[in-house]
């Protein structure tokens, strides 16, 4: 049995689940985010998997991109959980609803 | 059994379970570094399928700088306002066990019926070498055919940075809340001190000054002496 | 090329692993040498001829101490957080070459454990997995102090592993790589300038870089002036407050083995690693002349120790981000520039 892009598929496949899953149950807001950076990660092994078998460089420099992007996500996202404990109030995703109607 | 795939079967053994530990621990700093294990096996990943450029750059700016500034957040954030562990209503539960197989098992039928990609592209494992390897190859193609999405993202990082200056700056969402003053005069301290009776002020407040609480306020006090609050700014 | 039989690298590992838990051991017997002449003491001289036992000494007491866990640690994290800065600490010594290929005994031997083509970006990732074992170390403890100095040590590392990453940027331009084996032979060549024939050494072509560099490598391995994670007048002892016997020597050995790996990087990097008189005919002088620079960086973190006062926390921040880093952007805007003019590629 030799190793074939569909391994690293099936991996990234579930990888992208379990996060999935994380985001659906927790409620704690910097695990969502948590779960959420693995999604990412999972979307990332498919591209460069992709790329290792078409042997083209473009799925790396997408995911490249991608990583940028999630940097830029992390800050703006923990600022707002820093932001939300000056307040004194709880990183809980089910009291967060000052946006909701 | 090649040695590539018992590699490969520990990498993504390690690194689903390190993923399960994620969503499954109860304390948040232990999820941190479960997905931090989690990173590192990715990164392994990457190496594998030759990419190792991605591998050392997930390594570095993951679990290096992102993750690391989680973990910062959750060791600012008061421990007991945290959350209790809560694994959803069973109901939320449920669906998300039932989206979750239902997505797994439509990935995994594409995945097994996919028609195998036959065009092989111009970046050749010889091509590569030619171009002195990995890093190499990305710079050409990043700074030449994604030169305006190379741009971009440098956009995107500042705006991100300014952003998230902007929100986590005290005195914007948390301007309701807290009162800062400073040391050495008692300017700020009018409101300060009707942050209620639990605060002791540092000076000798007059009692006509005083002023009843209105509320639970925080008090910041600070060496500056122009930082104090301004009377009516937080009396919104 | 570098093909070689595995069992050659693993007996180079093996050799290099050894001499670098050595000479660790008796980097701390180096210090307490020189820091005593700089303080007009003789240092350790009891234990062996000029102390040299000390280090052993040390081990013997670290070993026979007990082992004390705080009631409200997180014993778990507790347990391994030293073992991550040890071992990603000794990591990073795999991409460090020293030398090229010889002829030994007929087989041909590569004096580097591994060419990476990645090896400097490397280093700077164990450096960055490093921190978490200061990080959970301090948290786990369960005191405020260790959580401070936790705390402190994240943002430091961050910040100056910036200023790390971006000093190298120029010599990423000039060379075209980012293999420590290639940039180092890179510098074994020698360049004209006027009648005298110098050694290519990054250092005079970088010399803004190298300054950054060596700023921002006392920082990132916690030392002198930039110890904040441990100031023991503020903090008692930071991070490894909590932490005795063999864990804190774990913390305290994985602290000078980054000494010494950062002290490698950095004279391969900018002081043309094994290059020197006769290095290129004979490889033992090459080894020899790395290990002279390395000492030689060692006795400046020493040095540094010895004369400056430690840093304000405020002021650390703002010297990385208002000073280190746009000086940093500078240098790569220059070099940048120079390339292009030398590529004939501008006026």
């Amino acid at each position: 049995m030799d190793l074939t892009t569909n391994h690293f598929l099936f991996v990234s496949a579930a990888l992208f689940v379990i996060g999935m899953m994380g985001v659906l149950t927790r409620r704690n807001i910097l695990i969502v985010f948590m779960c959420v950076e693995m999604m990412v990660a999972a979307v990332g092994i498919s591209l460069v998997a992709f790329s290792h078998e078409t042997a083209t460089i473009n799925g790396q420099v997408f995911f490249l991109f991608a990583l940028a992007v999630a940097a830029a996500e992390s800050a703006v996202g923990l600022a707002i959980v820093v932001a939300l404990s000056r307040q004194g109030r709880a990183p809980d995703v089910e009291e967060m609803q000052t946006l909701r109607n | 059994m090649s040695w590539e795939l018992v590699f490969f079967a520990v990498f993504s053994a390690a690194m689903l379970l390190t993923g399960i530990g994620v969503v499954a621990l109860e304390n948040p700093v232990h999820s941190a570094i479960s997905l931090v294990g989690c990173f590192i096996n990715v990164a392994a990943l990457f190496v594998m399928l030759g990419a190792e450029f991605l591998g050392v750059l997930q390594i570095i700016i993951y679990t290096g700088a992102v993750l690391v500034l989680v973990l910062f957040t959750i060791m600012l954030v008061d421990p007991n306002k945290l959350p209790a562990f809560y694994v959803g209503k069973p109901m939320q539960r449920n669906v998300s066990a039932i989206v979750g197989a239902i997505l797994m098992v439509e990935l995994g039928v594409a995945i097994v019926t996919r028609v195998a990609l036959e065009q092989i592209g111009p970046h050749t494992n010889a091509m590569v070498d030619q171009m002195g390897g990995n890093v190499q190859a990305i710079g050409q193609v990043m700074l030449s055919e994604y030169a305006l999405a190379f741009e971009v993202a440098s956009l995107v990082l500042t705006v991100g940075v300014v952003g998230a200056v902007v929100v986590g700056l005290p005195n914007r969402l948390g301007a309701l809340d807290t009162v800062t003053m400073s040391l050495g005069h008692s300017r700020g301290a009018e409101d300060a001190i009707a942050a209620g009776p639990k605060f002791e002020s540092p000076m000798n407040i007059p009692a006509e000054r005083y002023v009843a609480p209105v509320g639970e306020r925080k008090v910041v006090m600070t060496k500056d002496p122009d930082k104090y609050t301004h009377p009516g700014e937080t009396s919104k | 090329m570098g093909d070689q039989p595995i069992w050659i690298t693993f007996i180079v590992t093996f050799v290099i692993m050894i001499v670098l838990l050595t000479s660790m051991a008796y980097t701390t017997w180096y210090e307490r040498k020189v820091l005593a002449r700089f303080q007009d003491r003789i240092g350790p001289t009891r234990t062996g001829p000029a102390g040299l036992l000390q280090p052993l000494a040390d081990a013997v007491k670290l070993m026979g101490k007990e082992d004390l866990i705080p009631e409200a640690a997180d014993r778990k994290v507790f347990y391994f957080a030293p073992m991550i800065t040890f071992i990603t600490a000794i990591l990073a010594a795999a991409v460090i070459p020293w030398g090229g290929t010889i002829e030994l005994f007929g087989q041909s031997v590569n004096l580097y454990p591994t060419d990476l083509n990645v090896g400097a970006l490397f280093i700077l990732a164990t450096g960055s997995i490093g921190v978490y074992g200061i990080i959970l170390g301090g948290w786990s403890s369960g005191n405020r102090y260790s959580l401070l100095g936790a705390i402190r040590s994240a943002a430091q590392v961050i910040s100056y592993e910036l200023i790390l990453g971006f000093s190298l940027v120029g010599i990423f331009i000039i060379t075209g790589t980012m293999s420590l084996k290639e940039i180092m032979f890179r510098q074994h060549e020698t360049i004209s300038f006027g009648p005298f024939e110098i050694a290519n050494w990054f250092v005079l072509s970088q010399p803004l870089a190298f300054v950054l560099f060596v700023i921002a490598a006392v920082a990132e391995t916690n030392r002198a002036p930039f110890d904040l994670p441990e100031a023991e007048s503020e903090l008692v002892a930071g991070f490894m407050t909590e932490y005795s016997a063999m864990r804190f020597a774990l913390y305290f050995l994985g602290e000078y083995i980054s000494m010494i790996i950062m002290s490698l990087f950095a004279s391969t990097l900018f002081l043309g690693g094994t290059s020197g008189p006769g290095a290129d005919t004979y490889w033992p002088l090459g080894i020899m002349w790395l290990v002279l620079k390395a000492i030689a960086f060692l006795f400046f973190y020493i040095w540094l120790r010895a004369t400056l006062p430690r840093f304000r926390f405020d002021q650390l921040m703002g010297l990385a981000w208002k000073v280190l880093l746009p000086l940093a952007i500078l240098n790569i805007a220059l070099t940048a520039f120079f390339r292009l003019i030398g590529n004939g590629q501008v006026f």
